[in-house]
């Protein structure tokens, strides 16, 4: 296994947020609607229709390349991808084979172990998508709500080389295409699915092995799971002295394998020709920059805006799981400063479940939350009490002060009352031999004091305080 | 001469779902060998310098506003062009 070194490229299908299809003006949300009732004469493919095209999805293909720091293309045309399938009542795709409208690009792919790797975009294309069947004993049951649904196809180079690296590139993708707005992002619905291109080859070995495809993944988990299962099944097969063929596989999440599918065609021949119905789409520097100009902020400049925060890389990707949580961090950093910018994100990546991100996460005002640091760096309260206001805040509560004093959370730090608590545990005989121990150069043992210290005021004295006065007093 | 075998016209047959039996493979094979030529008299043409052609209308960017419109046709209507149907779906002959 340690002879042999992998290569990934992933072509990913997100789907576009737009109201209409691609061509037809029928609804483009189909969850949950009953068979073919989001349908349209030109998603039946009927004599005499005539597809247009939607400029929304367009405009969100631009801005798809800019997320993927592409060039758009001046030009770019339809063409017809010919095969045979009752998914496809045309008896063809339109896509986009030769001029499509995202050129090559870059995504930057931050790493688990804080580095970060540039994986290469081939190119992106805009396509419609087909049907679904239903496979029953002796015939198939064909529903056209999801054909003519748009989509990009991003084409990425084989720039990756472990799972873990095709597990991180999916998932920067996700951010970039929902950060952007290009797509709902629901993974459940398969708003984003991952296919997955790996050969394997000896290590330093000039050519590189037979591929296989793996499709249709809609999971980051399932993109390394089946990248590690291939790299696995291949490597076997080459010991063994075998041949890989070149096929496309399918995944079976339950069961952890990937399985050879019967390919559409025996022969990879689709006929592509232009598409005389749709005329091409021209778009000048100025068109691009316009529409490029309305995008929010992405993950990068994010990283890039919160990179001398000092905090961890990690606590930063996890608060890019969600872009509300992102524009709340950048909105406390712009009116109130580092600090508080940091000690906000600290706070949402240790409090808050960051993956549910259900459309009802409410975000705190920034002004509450600004005084919550204040009162967290006064030292007013403790940081499991900041924790809690916190969660409070998010969820829809106001005025952290007035909540902790509703909730008696505010620490002493009048000296007064602390010192009293100090002296009363100080002269207790249980902490007599903390008191030795400290004496005797152990000054961990001052730990055991405070904590009694917090015990004895109900956790509302200031530590701080409380230790400076311990030490004052030995 | 366009060089079109028996196994172009049989591997076509097949991505194109025909069941051809075989006097029409030969009849096919001998038609498309002579449509083939005829259009490849084309290639006698100079092209240099022309731009290919896509479309012949010479229109660019025609759009349509995202906004859902409903059709005048129902699912029904388009059930019943089906030759089959079942369950508001269109039933065809197994195809895995």
């Amino acid at each position: 296994m340690a002879d042999y070194e992998m290569t990934i490229g992933i072509e990913c299908h997100v789907q576009l947020a737009t109201k209409t299809k691609l061509f037809s003006p029928a609804d483009n949300d189909a969850r949950d609607a009953a068979p073919n009732s989001k349908t349209h004469p030109i998603d039946f493919g009927l004599p005499g229709m005539l597809p247009i095209l939607n400029k929304e999805a367009v405009n969100l293909a631009i801005k798809a390349g800019k997320a993927l720091n592409a060039k758009v293309a001046n030009v770019s045309r339809f063409d017809r991808k010919h095969y045979f399938y009752p998914d496809l009542p045309n008896g063809y795709q339109i896509t986009q084979m030769y001029m499509p409208t995202i050129l090559s690009g870059s995504v930057e792919v931050p790493l688990e172990n804080d580095s970060s790797m540039t994986v290469r975009i081939h190119h992106a294309h805009i396509e419609a998508d087909a049907g679904k069947l239903t496979h029953y004993a002796d015939y198939s049951l064909v529903d056209l709500n999801r054909a003519g649904t748009p989509l990009i196809e991003i084409v990425s180079e084989p720039d990756m080389h472990s799972p873990a690296e095709a597990r991180a590139y999916a998932t920067e993708l996700y951010r970039l295409m929902t950060f952007a707005g290009i797509t709902h992002g629901d993974l459940y619905h398969g708003n984003m699915r991952f296919d997955v291109n790996l050969s394997v080859a000896k290590k330093g070995s000039e050519e590189l092995g037979t591929r296989t495809e793996t499709k249709n993944l809609n999971s980051f988990r399932s993109v390394e799971k089946a990248a590690e299962y291939e790299f696995k099944r291949q490597v076997a097969l080459l010991e063994k002295g075998e041949r890989v063929v070149q096929e496309t596989r399918g995944w079976d999440d339950a069961k952890g394998k990937t399985s050879s599918q019967r390919s559409k065609e025996d022969a990879q021949d689709y006929r592509y020709m232009p598409d005389a119905d749709i005329p091409p789409i021209v778009l000048t520097d100025q068109q691009i920059a316009d529409i490029h100009a309305d995008l929010p902020k992405l993950p990068p400049q994010y990283r890039k805006e919160w990179g001398d925060l000092g905090v961890d890389k990690s606590v930063i990707n996890s608060i890019l799981a969600n872009q509300q949580y992102a524009e709340l961090v950048s909105a406390v950093l712009a009116s109130g400063g580092k600090k508080a910018a940091k000690r906000v994100a600290n706070w949402i990546a240790s409090s808050l479940n960051i993956d549910d991100m259900s459309d009802e996460t409410k975000n705190a005002d920034v002004a509450d939350l600004l005084a919550l640091c204040e009162m967290t760096e006064k030292s007013e309260i403790t940081s499991n009490a900041a924790s809690e206001l916190f969660n409070d805040l998010m969820s829809g509560a106001t005025d952290p002060r007035k909540l902790a004093e509703e909730r008696n959370l505010l620490q002493v730090s009048d000296e007064g009352a602390v010192a009293a608590i100090v002296d009363e545990v100080l002269a207790d005989p249980a902490s007599q031999k903390a008191i030795e121990d400290i004496k005797a150069g152990n000054d961990k043992a001052i730990g055991f004091l405070v904590g009694q210290i917090m015990k004895k005021s109900q956790g509302k004295a200031n530590p701080a305080m409380a230790q400076k006065m311990i030490r004052e007093r030995l | 001469m366009a060089n079109v075998s028996r196994d172009d016209v049989v591997k076509l047959a097949a991505l194109s779902n025909l069941q051809l039996v075989d006097e029409e493979v030969d009849g096919l094979t001998h038609d498309i060998v002579n449509i083939l030529g005829y259009v490849e008299q084309l290639n006698e043409l100079d092209t240099d310098g022309v731009e290919p052609t896509y479309q012949v209308t010479d229109l660019e960017n025609v759009f349509r506003d995202d906004e859902v419109m409903p059709s005048a046709t129902t699912t029904d209507d388009l059930l019943a062009l089906a030759p089959d149907q079942a369950d508001k779906q269109v039933k065809v002959p197994k195809v895995l």
